[in-house]
């Protein structure tokens, strides 16, 4: 409303052609109508209006005496006056945004950090998991230790039992196990006795505990008679104990059988204790591992 | 009244005639010297367009206490008014100044921390 009265005062007075205003008066007005639309109005509205009262000063002194250094200096006055209101209002809305850029930072920030603590979260959790996994298993090969060891000490007793009551030999081909023919075979036949049951069963549960390993049946003859009725013969008998040991529990997959004749002697063929000595059953355990 | 007295009345008026009436504007001599001071502890010396006023502030400034010297306290008084107005101009430029260039500072650290790689 002011500024309105100032203006039509002003055209009043130009167009009476009374005078011409000061260049400071110009461009003063011209600061303000350009403040009014800056950050001045929003920001600091109170400098802005301490800067319109001063034009307004100018302007009536410009009325009153357009010609008197008064007005110009009083048109001086204002335009600094309006320049430091511009100047205030950017510095205000400078502030502004400098708080919300720090706001937005610290939402920034505060969502860094809300995801660096999920993924730490997570690596722990993980690190957690893995940790037990870890532990399961090297409890459950301290378990399968324990196991193997007990099956070893197993199988190591039972061959010791067993060796008690049979020829157990260790050789470079194995642990050798030797059952005499005599006891378990009639002459000339390849059925198990019914009294060599009870060192056979031995034998299966011997081998039972023997995991891991391999198992031949050999068959063995003294050098009577021929060849090939010994062959045949050894390999029957090799074949009937073998079916014997897979019937009390032995793994099929683990005993293979084999005759052997005469040939490979462990006693001396002219006497009758050697023939005896060659007329055998071999049960061989090999040494394991593969 | 004295022959005496009305001398000195008479040469107290001369002088206050003399002086077109106005008083020495002694308040607007200390603003205006509050205000550069103002202006220059700041940092409008540091900042160029704030620095132009301040040397404006000061020149009117000189001119005002010539005028003093000279007698036309009205006119000093109005040069002192224009000075100070330059001082609290260069003030304003000044925190118009460091305001922008602490925004400015205020968004590249926002900005670096957006696009920093994790």
């Amino acid at each position: 409303m002011k500024i309105l009265s100032i203006a039509v005062v002003a055209a009043l007075v130009a167009a009476c052609g009374a005078a011409v205003p000061p260049e400071e008066l110009v461009d003063a007005r011209d600061a303000y109508a350009k403040a009014q639309q800056g950050p001045a109005a929003k920001y600091v509205p109170a400098d802005l209006h301490v800067a319109q009262e001063a034009l307004a000063t100018a302007e009536n002194q410009f009325n009153s005496d357009a010609g008197s250094p008064d007005t110009v200096d009083d048109a001086y006055i204002a335009l600094r006056k309006i320049q430091r209101a511009v100047a205030l209002g950017i510095a205000a809305k400078a502030d502004d945004d400098k708080a919300m850029a720090e706001r937005d930072m610290g939402k920034t920030q505060s969502q860094m950090l809300n995801s660096d603590e999920r993924k730490l979260r997570e690596q722990r959790e993980q690190i957690a998991h893995e940790r037990d996994d870890l532990a399961k298993a090297q409890q459950e090969t301290a378990a399968e230790h324990a196991a193997r060891v007990e099956a070893e000490k197993k199988a190591a007793d039972a061959m010791d039992a067993l060796s008690k009551s049979l020829a157990v030999k260790k050789e470079d081909r194995g642990t050798v196990i030797t059952l005499s023919g005599g006891v378990v075979f009639a002459t000339g036949k390849a059925d198990i006795l019914p009294g060599a049951q009870t060192q056979l069963n031995q034998v299966a549960d011997a081998l039972k505990t023997q995991a891991e390993h391999h198992f031949l049946v050999g068959g063995h003859t003294d050098n009577q008679g021929n060849d090939s009725i010994n062959d045949d013969l050894s390999t029957r008998r090799a074949n009937a104990v073998r079916d014997y040991l897979i019937v009390h529990g032995v793994s099929a997959n683990a005993i293979t059988a084999q005759g052997f004749g005469s040939h490979q002697p462990v006693g001396d063929n002219h006497s009758p204790e050697g023939r005896a000595m060659n007329r055998r059953v071999e049960i061989i355990v090999d040494k394991g591992g593969g | 009244m004295s022959k005496t007295n009305l001398s000195t009345f008479a040469t107290a008026l001369a002088l206050v005639v003399g002086c077109g009436g106005v008083p020495k504007p002694e308040a607007r001599i200390s603003s205006d010297e509050g205000a550069i001071r103002g202006a220059q502890e700041a940092g409008a010396n540091a900042v160029p367009e704030a620095a132009l006023h301040v040397k404006l502030a000061q020149e009117e400034r000189q001119q005002a206490m010539s005028q003093i010297e000279h007698g036309d306290n009205h006119r000093a008084a109005m040069l002192l008014a224009r000075s100070e107005a330059d001082a609290e101009l260069a003030l304003a430029l000044a925190r118009q100044a460091a305001a922008t260039s602490d925004a400015d500072k205020a968004r590249e650290a926002d900005e670096s921390l957006k696009t920093k790689p994790e």
